[in-house]
């Protein structure tokens, strides 16, 4: 069968370029999985980007917006299709319901994707040492628990992503390494992590994984320029090893299929060379997305759709031109920002000029009015993103013409709205509003269970540390699942807390018998309680089975650390019988029942 | 924890028709849609395979069919990729020890 044009790959590059090419041409989208959309179907976090790049929406939601795009098209979409080769004569064979298949093309996008990168360390080939892609499509895609308690290997937005990810599916993170001396990935992803208590420790790496048949734990040490500084080795228990440092493209059926390929670190690797339109040295093969260079989705989108039109005009000979310079303007603008500044280089070694733009300062306005609710954005990096101007319909926020600029904030223009704190996929934005004593802040909040109203939570700064304890006053629930919780505590604070959770419940046992935690002992302490007795009579310590033998001491101590009393001067209780357990037949005389 | 993930905040599972598959013989809990790899891990089962050379214990590492880290024996046939599998009533999957065995 002969196709004007086939694609392989269906994630976001080759979706995007099947939309066009979809009514325009005899159209075959190739997949290996059971569904279109790559890896978007298990990215649950908001897209950077702008309003026309699907900007604020969600991985799956990407996915399902681009596949009924393409289904209202005569596109053909072969899925379970295991792409083998690229053979001469322009022809694809791949593997579907055990049988090759052979098709032809006219023109080929490749949209093949990358793979994960593996870290060589001493049992890193154990069971439980995870790609970040695995991890995610195991919870994202499967629903399935991935693990207990996670280390993460990277600290690119990929490693923060998944921690992200995984605190909320509710389980634990111990820690990110990263080898460098900085975060790798955007400041704001870093942010949404640290705040949940999760530390990102620079200047570490992992030497082993511990374990027989399955990951029980891992050796981490500080690095200094590539090497390991003896004697900073210590041990932390995770089931999980997750690597999360980069992506290599994978470039076979481009090889294969003609296209040269040489090696360019800062696009990730060995790439297919090709012009500013994806078109490779083989004129009728294009390539577009991670394969091309190694980026975001959403310029992997703009890439298929360059490729797409111009392989239109190659097939068609209708005149893209106009659109064609829209889409490309679009990238250069995305990409003209410093977090970038890799890609530029990469690509100019190709052979194609993407300009670095200086960007504008943001506007910096008169003291904020704190009287009133207004927004509090912390995003101060020049990223490619201005989701929050889209959103905001009073003009309040400005980011202006080139999207990597830093948002300009007017408070004056702000009423409170908090659309901007939904729709920033870096949940970088707050409201606040500080009177005299007390202050309300709105956090957006993504995790379960949903606070309620007048429960009590803890209040977290930046890097997850207890604060304060605040009040909920208020919960917004809203359709994109980013809600938000409004708080009520002292105005001190308000600068300070960042995130809010209900209070740990893990508190050592202190009574076995009559399972009493340490958290219990102290808060009736702290009631004012100073006299033993009474704190038996209100906690049942001591007043189980071992007849105190086990905790009175511990008890005794706690109190008198808590009074300043001597534990001498404190009264220890009566010491009452039975001393041991004894079965109540014993008090039987005999013959009685 | 293995297991299977109820409640989330932003996604909302709803699981297919249960089908039964044997590891090792042992009857293991799956749903239409998942994976061998998947299944098998939700049921606590990391290790797929011993390798050819070391006989080291393996498990996936990209869970998107590119790593041919988790071959097993499927239905009698060595060297399927667990990861892009997905399971099927009555499916019998072993772990695969070295090359596996084709006759």
């Amino acid at each position: 069968m002969m196709y004007d044009a086939v694609i392989i790959g269906g994630g976001p590059a080759g979706m995007s370029a099947a939309t066009i090419l979809g009514d325009k041409v005899k159209t075959l989208i190739i997949d290996e999985n059971d569904r279109l959309g790559g890896q978007l179907v298990k990215q649950t976090h908001k897209f950077f980007g702008d309003h026309e790049h699907y900007a604020s929406m969600r991985g799956f939601e990407i996915a399902d917006k681009l596949l009924k795009e393409i289904q209202k098209k005569p596109v053909l979409i072969s899925l379970s299709s295991t792409v083998i080769g690229i053979y001469p004569q322009n022809t694809v064979a791949y593997v579907k319901d055990g049988q090759i298949q052979k098709v032809q093309y006219k023109k080929l996008l490749l949209a093949t994707g990358a793979m994960e990168r593996q870290l060589p360390f001493v049992n890193s080939d154990l069971p439980g040492v995870y790609g970040a892609g695995a991890i995610q499509t195991l919870m994202n895609q499967y629903g399935i628990f991935p693990g207990k308690r996670f280390l993460i290997v990277g600290s690119g937005n990929i490693g923060l992503i998944l921690a992200y990810q995984l605190a909320q599916s509710g389980v634990e993170v111990k820690m990110i390494l990263e080898a460098l001396d900085k975060v790798g990935g955007y400041e704001v992803h870093a942010n949404k992590v640290k705040r949940l208590g999760i530390p990102i420790l620079t200047g570490h790496t992992i030497v082993r994984a511990i374990g027989d048949e399955k990951v029980e734990g891992a050796v981490i040490a500080r690095v200094d320029k590539n090497n390991i500084v003896k004697g900073t080795e210590r041990e932390v228990v995770v089931d999980t090893i997750c690597v999360a440092v980069g992506l290599t493209p994978l470039i076979e059926l481009a090889e294969q299929s003609g296209a040269k390929v040489s090696y360019i670190p800062e696009l990730g690797g060995y790439v297919p060379l090709r012009d500013e339109r994806m078109r490779t040295t083989n004129k009728d093969v294009f390539v577009a997305g991670d394969l091309s260079s190694i980026e975001e989705a959403t310029t992997a989108m703009m890439e298929g759709k360059i490729a797409a039109m111009q392989m239109v005009e190659d097939l068609t000979g209708e005149n893209l031109e106009d659109k064609i310079y829209d889409d490309l303007n679009s990238l250069a603008i995305f990409r003209s920002g410093p977090k970038s500044a890799k890609i530029r280089t990469g690509l100019e070694k190709m052979g194609i000029n993407v300009p670095k733009i200086d960007l504008p300062k943001p506007q910096r306005f008169e003291r904020y009015d704190d009287s009133k609710l207004h927004a509090v954005i912390e995003c101060t990096e020049e990223i490619p993103c201005n989701s929050c101007e889209y959103a905001c319909k009073f003009d309040a926020i400005k980011v202006g013409i080139n999207i990597n600029s830093v948002p300009s904030f007017d408070p004056a223009k702000c009423t409170g709205c908090a659309l901007c704190v939904t729709s920033c996929p870096g949940l970088a934005i707050f409201m606040k509003r500080s009177e005299d004593k007390a202050a309300t802040l709105g956090i957006p909040y993504e995790f379960l269970p949903l606070p309620k109203m007048d429960d009590k939570m803890w209040g977290l700064d930046r890097e997850g540390n207890y604060v304060c304890d605040v009040k909920v006053k208020r919960v917004v629930k809203n359709p994109n699942k980013t809600n938000i919780v409004y708080v009520e505590l002292p105005s001190e604070f308000a600068d300070m807390v960042r995130h809010v959770k209900y209070p740990s419940k893990e508190s050592p046992y202190v009574c076995r018998c009559e399972e009493v935690t340490l958290d219990e002992i102290e808060k009736v302490i702290d009631l004012g309680v100073t006299d033993f007795e009474e704190l038996k009579r209100l906690t049942r310590v001591t007043m189980g089975p071992c007849n105190g033998k086990n905790c009175k001491m511990v008890v005794l101590g706690i109190l008198s650390k808590k009074t300043g009393i001597p534990i001498s001067s404190l009264s220890h209780g009566t010491s009452r019988p039975p001393t041991k357990p004894i079965e109540f037949r014993a008090f039987l005389k005999e013959g009685e029942e | 924890m293995e297991g299977r993930i109820l409640e989330h905040p932003i996604l909302n599972f709803q699981r297919k028709a249960r089908v039964k598959i044997f590891f090792e013989g042992r009857e293991i809990e799956a749903y239409e849609g998942e994976s061998v790899a998947a299944a098998l891990h939700a049921a606590g089962i990391r290790v797929l395979r011993y390798t050819p050379i070391d006989g080291r214990p393996a498990g996936f590492f990209c869970a998107v069919g590119k790593c041919s880290a988790c071959l097993m024996e499927i239905d009698g046939i060595p060297n399927v990729r667990s990861c892009m599998t997905k399971v099927r009533d009555g499916m019998q999957i072993r772990r695969q020890n070295k090359n596996g065995d084709l006759l």
